[in-house]
Protein backbone atom coordinates (compact mmCIF):
# COMPACT_ATOMS: atom_id res chain seq x y z
CA UNK A 1 0.00 0.00 0.00
CA UNK A 2 2.85 2.48 0.99
CA UNK A 3 4.56 1.68 -1.88
CA UNK A 4 2.09 1.86 -4.39
CA UNK A 5 1.32 5.66 -2.69
CA UNK A 6 4.89 5.92 -3.29
CA UNK A 7 4.97 5.41 -6.74
CA UNK A 8 1.97 7.34 -7.28
CA UNK A 9 3.25 10.38 -5.84
CA UNK A 10 6.74 9.45 -7.84
CA UNK A 11 5.00 9.79 -11.18
CA UNK A 12 3.14 12.67 -10.16
CA UNK A 13 5.71 14.36 -9.50
CA UNK A 14 7.95 13.36 -12.25
CA UNK A 15 4.80 14.76 -14.42
CA UNK A 16 4.62 17.72 -12.82
CA UNK A 17 8.24 18.43 -13.19
CA UNK A 18 7.65 17.90 -17.20
CA UNK A 19 5.19 20.09 -17.30
CA UNK A 20 6.91 22.65 -15.39
CA UNK A 21 10.00 21.95 -17.98
CA UNK A 22 7.81 22.09 -21.06
CA UNK A 23 7.86 25.92 -22.45
CA UNK A 24 4.06 27.41 -22.46
CA UNK A 25 4.60 29.36 -25.95
CA UNK A 26 2.09 31.98 -24.54
CA UNK A 27 3.91 32.89 -21.28
CA UNK A 28 6.12 35.73 -22.15
CA UNK A 29 10.16 34.93 -21.28
CA UNK A 30 12.44 37.07 -18.72
CA UNK A 31 15.21 37.51 -21.59
CA UNK A 32 12.59 39.25 -23.94
CA UNK A 33 11.02 40.97 -21.64
CA UNK A 34 13.96 42.35 -20.55
CA UNK A 35 15.35 43.26 -23.83
CA UNK A 36 12.28 44.99 -25.18
CA UNK A 37 12.14 46.91 -22.20
CA UNK A 38 15.89 48.01 -22.40
CA UNK A 39 15.36 49.13 -26.55
CA UNK A 40 11.66 50.51 -25.83
CA UNK A 41 12.95 52.81 -23.15
CA UNK A 42 16.21 53.67 -25.15
CA UNK A 43 14.25 54.40 -28.24
CA UNK A 44 11.36 56.49 -25.66
CA UNK A 45 14.70 58.89 -24.20
CA UNK A 46 16.26 59.24 -27.64
CA UNK A 47 12.92 59.85 -28.94
CA UNK A 48 12.17 62.77 -26.40
CA UNK A 49 15.90 64.00 -26.74
CA UNK A 50 17.47 63.58 -29.95
CA UNK A 51 15.37 62.38 -32.91
CA UNK A 52 11.77 64.13 -32.49
CA UNK A 53 12.83 68.05 -31.45
CA UNK A 54 14.25 68.64 -34.73
CA UNK A 55 11.33 67.38 -36.41
CA UNK A 56 8.89 69.18 -34.69
CA UNK A 57 10.62 71.95 -34.70
CA UNK A 58 10.69 72.26 -38.70
CA UNK A 59 6.73 70.84 -38.54
CA UNK A 60 6.82 73.97 -35.91
CA UNK A 61 8.21 76.32 -38.09
CA UNK A 62 6.51 75.40 -41.07
CA UNK A 63 2.61 75.22 -39.42
CA UNK A 64 3.84 78.93 -37.92
CA UNK A 65 4.91 80.04 -41.66
CA UNK A 66 1.92 78.69 -43.31
CA UNK A 67 0.08 80.18 -40.35
CA UNK A 68 1.53 84.04 -40.95
CA UNK A 69 1.79 83.48 -44.82
CA UNK A 70 -2.30 82.64 -44.79
CA UNK A 71 -2.71 85.61 -42.55
CA UNK A 72 -0.61 87.76 -44.59
CA UNK A 73 -2.80 86.67 -47.80
CA UNK A 74 -6.00 87.74 -45.67
CA UNK A 75 -4.09 91.27 -44.75
CA UNK A 76 -3.28 91.53 -48.83
CA UNK A 77 -7.09 90.65 -49.82
CA UNK A 78 -8.69 92.68 -46.52
CA UNK A 79 -6.10 95.47 -48.02
CA UNK A 80 -7.37 94.85 -51.85
CA UNK A 81 -11.44 94.79 -51.00
CA UNK A 82 -10.63 98.04 -48.71
CA UNK A 83 -8.63 99.26 -51.82
CA UNK A 84 -11.40 98.30 -54.12
CA UNK A 85 -13.92 99.93 -52.09
CA UNK A 86 -11.90 102.80 -52.14
CA UNK A 87 -11.66 102.80 -55.59
CA UNK A 88 -15.14 102.45 -55.93
CA UNK A 89 -16.46 105.29 -53.34
CA UNK A 90 -14.04 107.81 -55.59
CA UNK A 91 -15.52 106.64 -58.92
CA UNK A 92 -19.10 107.44 -57.74
CA UNK A 93 -17.71 110.11 -56.29
CA UNK A 94 -16.25 111.49 -59.61
CA UNK A 95 -19.18 109.86 -61.26
CA UNK A 96 -21.34 112.14 -58.69
CA UNK A 97 -19.25 115.20 -59.68
CA UNK A 98 -19.19 114.81 -63.50
CA UNK A 99 -23.00 114.27 -63.29
CA UNK A 100 -23.71 117.54 -61.37
CA UNK A 101 -20.86 119.07 -63.57
CA UNK A 102 -22.86 117.89 -66.07
CA UNK A 103 -26.33 118.74 -65.15
CA UNK A 104 -25.44 122.47 -64.18
CA UNK A 105 -23.90 123.14 -67.60
CA UNK A 106 -26.66 121.77 -68.85
CA UNK A 107 -28.60 124.19 -66.58
CA UNK A 108 -26.56 126.91 -67.45
CA UNK A 109 -26.82 126.09 -71.32
CA UNK A 110 -30.70 126.39 -70.96
CA UNK A 111 -30.99 129.28 -68.82
CA UNK A 112 -28.64 131.07 -71.32
CA UNK A 113 -30.59 129.55 -73.93
CA UNK A 114 -34.03 130.67 -72.70
CA UNK A 115 -31.78 134.19 -72.07
CA UNK A 116 -31.15 134.69 -75.56
CA UNK A 117 -34.52 133.38 -76.78
CA UNK A 118 -35.97 136.00 -74.73
CA UNK A 119 -33.54 138.68 -75.94
CA UNK A 120 -34.23 137.51 -79.32
CA UNK A 121 -38.08 137.65 -78.72
CA UNK A 122 -37.70 140.85 -76.71
CA UNK A 123 -35.60 142.43 -80.05
CA UNK A 124 -37.80 140.58 -82.49
CA UNK A 125 -41.07 142.50 -80.52
CA UNK A 126 -39.27 145.52 -80.99
CA UNK A 127 -38.61 145.07 -84.35
CA UNK A 128 -41.89 144.33 -84.98
CA UNK A 129 -43.38 146.93 -82.60
CA UNK A 130 -41.23 149.84 -84.43
CA UNK A 131 -42.26 148.55 -87.58
CA UNK A 132 -45.98 148.24 -86.72
CA UNK A 133 -45.27 152.46 -85.90
CA UNK A 134 -43.61 152.94 -88.77
CA UNK A 135 -46.23 151.60 -90.86
CA UNK A 136 -48.66 152.89 -88.81
CA UNK A 137 -47.50 156.40 -89.15
CA UNK A 138 -46.80 155.73 -92.74
CA UNK A 139 -50.75 154.50 -93.14
CA UNK A 140 -51.44 157.74 -91.48
CA UNK A 141 -49.39 159.86 -93.50
CA UNK A 142 -50.35 158.00 -96.28
CA UNK A 143 -54.08 158.16 -95.87
CA UNK A 144 -53.87 162.10 -94.26
CA UNK A 145 -52.13 162.91 -97.68
CA UNK A 146 -54.76 160.63 -99.93
CA UNK A 147 -57.45 162.20 -97.83
CA UNK A 148 -55.81 165.83 -98.74
CA UNK A 149 -54.95 164.38 -102.51
CA UNK A 150 -58.83 163.47 -102.60
CA UNK A 151 -60.67 165.93 -101.08
CA UNK A 152 -58.75 168.75 -103.43
CA UNK A 153 -58.95 166.67 -105.92
CA UNK A 154 -63.04 166.49 -105.08
CA UNK A 155 -63.70 169.95 -103.65
CA UNK A 156 -61.91 171.41 -107.26
CA UNK A 157 -63.83 168.95 -108.88
CA UNK A 158 -67.38 169.99 -107.25
CA UNK A 159 -66.77 173.59 -107.53
CA UNK A 160 -65.95 173.27 -111.04
CA UNK A 161 -68.94 171.40 -111.29
CA UNK A 162 -71.57 174.07 -109.65
CA UNK A 163 -69.24 176.82 -109.92
CA UNK A 164 -69.20 178.41 -106.75
CA UNK A 165 -67.30 177.83 -103.60
CA UNK A 166 -67.83 174.53 -101.43
CA UNK A 167 -66.92 174.40 -97.79
CA UNK A 168 -64.01 172.84 -97.66
CA UNK A 169 -63.74 171.96 -94.07
CA UNK A 170 -67.15 169.93 -94.32
CA UNK A 171 -65.93 167.89 -97.39
CA UNK A 172 -62.78 167.50 -96.07
CA UNK A 173 -65.14 165.56 -92.91
CA UNK A 174 -66.88 163.92 -95.58
CA UNK A 175 -63.99 162.49 -97.46
CA UNK A 176 -61.94 161.09 -94.00
CA UNK A 177 -65.04 159.37 -93.40
CA UNK A 178 -65.04 157.72 -96.43
CA UNK A 179 -61.79 156.79 -96.36
CA UNK A 180 -61.84 155.80 -92.76
CA UNK A 181 -64.99 153.32 -94.04
CA UNK A 182 -63.16 152.21 -97.24
CA UNK A 183 -59.81 151.52 -94.60
CA UNK A 184 -61.68 149.70 -92.49
CA UNK A 185 -63.10 147.19 -95.34
CA UNK A 186 -59.21 146.17 -95.96
CA UNK B 1 -0.74 15.05 -39.19
CA UNK B 2 -3.68 16.76 -39.74
CA UNK B 3 -4.80 15.34 -43.16
CA UNK B 4 -1.31 14.29 -44.07
CA UNK B 5 -0.19 17.81 -43.54
CA UNK B 6 3.06 17.57 -41.00
CA UNK B 7 2.46 20.60 -39.14
CA UNK B 8 5.34 21.51 -36.63
CA UNK B 9 4.31 22.24 -33.22
CA UNK B 10 3.51 25.65 -31.85
CA UNK B 11 6.51 26.64 -30.22
CA UNK B 12 8.69 25.53 -32.85
CA UNK B 13 7.37 28.59 -35.10
CA UNK B 14 7.33 30.94 -32.10
CA UNK B 15 10.33 30.32 -29.74
CA UNK B 16 13.94 30.88 -30.67
CA UNK B 17 17.47 30.12 -29.03
CA UNK B 18 19.99 32.54 -27.85
CA UNK B 19 22.34 33.80 -29.82
CA UNK B 20 24.40 34.76 -26.81
CA UNK B 21 23.42 34.15 -23.09
CA UNK B 22 22.42 30.38 -22.11
CA UNK B 23 19.00 29.30 -22.44
CA UNK B 24 17.29 30.14 -19.59
CA UNK B 25 19.11 33.32 -18.42
CA UNK B 26 17.31 36.84 -18.03
CA UNK B 27 19.61 38.27 -20.71
CA UNK B 28 19.71 35.87 -23.46
CA UNK B 29 19.36 37.55 -26.76
CA UNK B 30 17.48 35.91 -29.36
CA UNK B 31 15.78 36.61 -32.55
CA UNK B 32 13.06 38.31 -30.71
CA UNK B 33 15.16 40.59 -29.02
CA UNK B 34 17.38 41.18 -32.64
CA UNK B 35 13.82 42.56 -33.77
CA UNK B 36 13.45 44.41 -31.45
CA UNK B 37 16.91 45.98 -31.45
CA UNK B 38 16.22 46.82 -34.89
CA UNK B 39 13.02 48.40 -34.67
CA UNK B 40 15.08 50.54 -32.27
CA UNK B 41 17.93 50.89 -34.69
CA UNK B 42 16.20 51.51 -37.88
CA UNK B 43 13.33 54.12 -35.89
CA UNK B 44 16.44 55.90 -34.82
CA UNK B 45 18.35 56.07 -38.21
CA UNK B 46 15.61 56.88 -40.08
CA UNK B 47 14.65 60.02 -37.98
CA UNK B 48 18.38 60.74 -37.99
CA UNK B 49 18.30 60.69 -41.68
CA UNK B 50 14.87 62.92 -41.62
CA UNK B 51 16.67 65.30 -38.90
CA UNK B 52 19.42 66.12 -41.04
CA UNK B 53 17.17 67.40 -44.03
CA UNK B 54 17.40 70.90 -44.31
CA UNK B 55 14.58 73.15 -46.03
CA UNK B 56 10.63 73.83 -44.93
CA UNK B 57 9.45 71.55 -47.72
CA UNK B 58 9.98 67.80 -46.52
CA UNK B 59 11.17 65.16 -49.47
CA UNK B 60 12.29 61.57 -48.56
CA UNK B 61 12.98 59.73 -45.13
CA UNK B 62 11.45 63.25 -43.46
CA UNK B 63 8.84 62.85 -45.51
CA UNK B 64 7.94 59.28 -44.06
CA UNK B 65 9.26 60.75 -40.95
CA UNK B 66 7.01 64.09 -40.88
CA UNK B 67 3.34 61.74 -41.72
CA UNK B 68 3.97 59.04 -39.20
CA UNK B 69 4.88 62.25 -36.31
CA UNK B 70 1.61 64.22 -38.32
CA UNK B 71 -0.49 61.31 -38.34
CA UNK B 72 0.24 60.79 -34.11
CA UNK B 73 -0.25 64.18 -33.40
CA UNK B 74 -3.20 65.36 -35.89
CA UNK B 75 -5.15 61.79 -35.96
CA UNK B 76 -4.36 60.47 -32.58
CA UNK B 77 -3.31 62.36 -29.73
CA UNK B 78 -5.41 65.90 -31.29
CA UNK B 79 -8.30 63.54 -31.66
CA UNK B 80 -7.97 62.06 -28.01
CA UNK B 81 -6.64 64.30 -25.70
CA UNK B 82 -6.24 67.15 -27.22
CA UNK B 83 -3.96 70.25 -27.45
CA UNK B 84 -2.29 69.56 -23.67
CA UNK B 85 -1.94 65.81 -25.07
CA UNK B 86 1.10 67.23 -27.31
CA UNK B 87 3.58 67.05 -24.39
CA UNK B 88 3.04 62.68 -24.64
CA UNK B 89 4.24 62.75 -28.27
CA UNK B 90 7.69 61.55 -28.22
CA UNK B 91 6.07 58.39 -25.81
CA UNK B 92 3.42 57.85 -28.06
CA UNK B 93 5.72 58.04 -31.68
CA UNK B 94 7.81 55.90 -29.72
CA UNK B 95 5.25 53.58 -28.88
CA UNK B 96 3.87 53.19 -32.79
CA UNK B 97 7.26 53.10 -34.59
CA UNK B 98 8.41 50.34 -32.33
CA UNK B 99 5.35 48.29 -32.72
CA UNK B 100 5.33 48.98 -36.43
CA UNK B 101 8.28 47.63 -37.05
CA UNK B 102 8.38 45.07 -34.88
CA UNK B 103 5.10 43.80 -36.23
CA UNK B 104 6.22 44.18 -39.61
CA UNK B 105 9.23 41.67 -39.37
CA UNK B 106 6.28 39.30 -40.26
CA UNK B 107 6.77 40.09 -43.43
CA UNK B 108 10.25 40.97 -43.93
CA UNK B 109 12.08 37.53 -46.01
CA UNK B 110 14.52 36.23 -43.57
CA UNK B 111 13.00 37.30 -40.37
CA UNK B 112 9.57 36.21 -40.95
CA UNK B 113 8.73 36.78 -37.57
CA UNK B 114 6.50 39.37 -35.37
CA UNK B 115 8.65 40.48 -32.75
CA UNK B 116 5.08 40.80 -31.12
CA UNK B 117 3.49 37.09 -31.62
CA UNK B 118 5.39 36.60 -28.42
CA UNK B 119 3.85 38.04 -25.47
CA UNK B 120 6.96 39.32 -23.99
CA UNK B 121 6.89 42.60 -25.98
CA UNK B 122 3.15 43.65 -25.53
CA UNK B 123 3.10 42.82 -21.89
CA UNK B 124 5.87 45.38 -21.70
CA UNK B 125 4.77 47.92 -23.78
CA UNK B 126 1.71 46.84 -21.72
CA UNK B 127 3.16 47.19 -18.69
CA UNK B 128 5.04 50.58 -19.37
CA UNK B 129 2.06 52.34 -20.41
CA UNK B 130 0.15 50.93 -17.35
CA UNK B 131 2.71 52.69 -15.55
CA UNK B 132 2.74 55.98 -17.55
CA UNK B 133 -0.65 56.56 -17.55
CA UNK B 134 -1.09 56.03 -13.73
CA UNK B 135 1.96 58.44 -13.22
CA UNK B 136 -0.27 61.11 -15.71
CA UNK B 137 -2.84 60.92 -13.35
CA UNK B 138 -1.09 61.23 -10.04
CA UNK B 139 1.27 64.59 -11.09
CA UNK B 140 -2.57 65.80 -13.10
CA UNK B 141 -5.21 64.95 -10.08
CA UNK B 142 -2.61 63.70 -7.30
CA UNK B 143 -3.96 60.83 -4.84
CA UNK B 144 -7.51 61.61 -5.85
CA UNK B 145 -6.88 60.22 -9.51
CA UNK B 146 -7.19 56.80 -7.63
CA UNK B 147 -10.96 58.13 -6.31
CA UNK B 148 -11.67 59.55 -9.49
CA UNK B 149 -10.65 56.83 -11.69
CA UNK B 150 -13.32 54.21 -9.43
CA UNK B 151 -15.76 56.58 -8.82
CA UNK B 152 -15.99 59.07 -11.74
CA UNK B 153 -17.58 62.45 -10.72
CA UNK B 154 -21.58 62.81 -11.17
CA UNK B 155 -22.11 59.05 -10.61
CA UNK B 156 -24.94 58.84 -7.85
CA UNK B 157 -23.59 57.54 -4.67
CA UNK B 158 -26.11 54.65 -4.80
CA UNK B 159 -24.49 53.01 -7.68
CA UNK B 160 -20.91 53.35 -6.12
CA UNK B 161 -20.62 50.10 -4.38
CA UNK B 162 -21.26 48.79 -7.77
CA UNK B 163 -19.35 51.12 -9.93
CA UNK B 164 -16.21 50.78 -7.85
CA UNK B 165 -15.03 47.71 -8.42
CA UNK B 166 -16.10 47.38 -12.22
CA UNK B 167 -14.07 50.30 -12.64
CA UNK B 168 -11.38 49.27 -10.37
CA UNK B 169 -11.09 46.20 -12.55
CA UNK B 170 -11.50 48.06 -15.62
CA UNK B 171 -9.22 50.80 -15.61
CA UNK B 172 -6.27 49.09 -13.36
CA UNK B 173 -6.45 45.34 -14.20
CA UNK B 174 -8.08 45.17 -17.43
CA UNK B 175 -6.40 48.00 -19.27
CA UNK B 176 -2.73 46.71 -19.41
CA UNK B 177 -4.27 43.11 -20.22
CA UNK B 178 -6.08 43.71 -22.75
CA UNK B 179 -3.62 45.91 -24.46
CA UNK B 180 -1.15 43.09 -24.83
CA UNK B 181 -3.34 40.55 -25.19
CA UNK B 182 -5.17 41.88 -28.18
CA UNK B 183 -1.32 43.35 -30.13
CA UNK B 184 -0.07 39.63 -28.79
CA UNK B 185 -3.16 36.98 -30.08
CA UNK B 186 -3.47 39.24 -33.26
CA UNK B 187 0.08 38.82 -34.22
CA UNK B 188 0.52 35.46 -33.34
CA UNK B 189 -3.13 34.62 -35.39
CA UNK B 190 -1.58 35.93 -38.47
CA UNK B 191 1.62 34.25 -37.92
CA UNK B 192 0.14 31.18 -37.62
CA UNK B 193 -1.76 31.65 -40.63
CA UNK B 194 1.32 32.61 -42.84
CA UNK B 195 3.26 29.74 -41.47
CA UNK B 196 0.12 27.15 -42.28
CA UNK B 197 -0.30 28.72 -45.79
CA UNK B 198 3.14 28.78 -46.57
CA UNK B 199 3.60 24.56 -45.02
CA UNK B 200 0.52 23.41 -47.19
CA UNK B 201 2.62 25.46 -50.16
CA UNK B 202 5.28 23.38 -49.63
CA UNK B 203 3.74 20.01 -48.95
CA UNK B 204 1.55 20.71 -52.81
CA UNK B 205 4.45 21.29 -54.67
CA UNK B 206 5.00 17.59 -55.62
CA UNK B 207 4.59 15.57 -58.52
CA UNK B 208 0.88 14.58 -57.84
CA UNK B 209 -3.00 15.40 -58.33
CA UNK B 210 -2.47 18.15 -55.17
CA UNK B 211 -0.05 20.27 -57.01
CA UNK B 212 -3.18 21.50 -58.80
CA UNK B 213 -4.42 23.22 -55.61
CA UNK B 214 -0.95 24.63 -55.10
CA UNK B 215 -1.79 27.68 -56.86
CA UNK B 216 -4.81 28.82 -54.87
CA UNK B 217 -2.94 27.86 -51.64
CA UNK B 218 -0.21 30.40 -52.91
CA UNK B 219 -2.45 33.10 -53.83
CA UNK B 220 -3.88 32.90 -50.34
CA UNK B 221 -0.47 33.19 -48.90
CA UNK B 222 0.20 36.30 -51.02
CA UNK B 223 -3.21 37.61 -50.11
CA UNK B 224 -2.37 37.13 -46.44
CA UNK B 225 0.58 38.80 -46.58
CA UNK B 226 -0.57 41.96 -47.65
CA UNK B 227 -3.39 41.29 -45.12
CA UNK B 228 -0.29 40.94 -42.43
CA UNK B 229 1.05 44.34 -43.38
CA UNK B 230 -2.39 45.89 -42.68
CA UNK B 231 -2.88 44.41 -39.26
CA UNK B 232 0.53 45.35 -38.67
CA UNK B 233 0.00 48.54 -39.18
CA UNK B 234 -3.68 48.30 -37.42
CA UNK B 235 -1.98 47.16 -34.35
CA UNK B 236 0.29 49.89 -34.14
CA UNK B 237 -2.14 51.94 -34.29
CA UNK B 238 -5.01 50.57 -31.91
CA UNK B 239 -2.37 49.96 -29.59
CA UNK B 240 -1.14 53.94 -29.70
CA UNK B 241 -4.61 55.65 -29.85
CA UNK B 242 -6.34 53.32 -26.51
CA UNK B 243 -2.53 54.66 -24.99
CA UNK B 244 -3.20 57.85 -26.09
CA UNK B 245 -6.85 57.60 -24.50
CA UNK B 246 -5.68 56.14 -21.28
CA UNK B 247 -3.35 58.74 -20.69
CA UNK B 248 -6.14 61.48 -21.45
CA UNK B 249 -8.49 60.14 -18.95
CA UNK B 250 -5.82 59.81 -16.55
CA UNK B 251 -5.53 64.16 -17.30
CA UNK B 252 -8.68 64.99 -16.53
CA UNK B 253 -11.13 63.64 -13.19
CA UNK B 254 -13.95 63.91 -15.25
CA UNK B 255 -13.25 60.85 -18.23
Amino acid sequence: MLASILATAEAVSTEITQVAETKNPILPTVNEMFWAAVFFLLLWALMKFVLLPPITKVMNARDEKVRSDLQAAEAAESARVSKLAEYEAGLAGARAEAGALLEAARSEGDAERRTKIAAAEADAASFKAEASTAVADAKARARTELTASITDIAVGAAEAVVQKPIDRAAQTALVEDYVNRSGSQN
Amino acid sequence: MIFGLEFPPIENLVEWPNVFGPEGSWYGFNKIALINFVALAATTVLFLVAGRSKGLVPKGARNLVESGVAFIRDGIIMETVGKDGIRYLPYLVSLFFFIFITNIFEVIPFFHMPGNARMAGPAVLALITWVYFIAVGLKHQGLKYFWNSVAPPGVPKALLPLVIPIELLSTFIVRPFSLAVRLFANMLAGHILLVTFSVLCITLFSATLLALVLPFSFAMLVGLTGFEIMVAFLQAYIFTILAAVYIGSSMHAEH
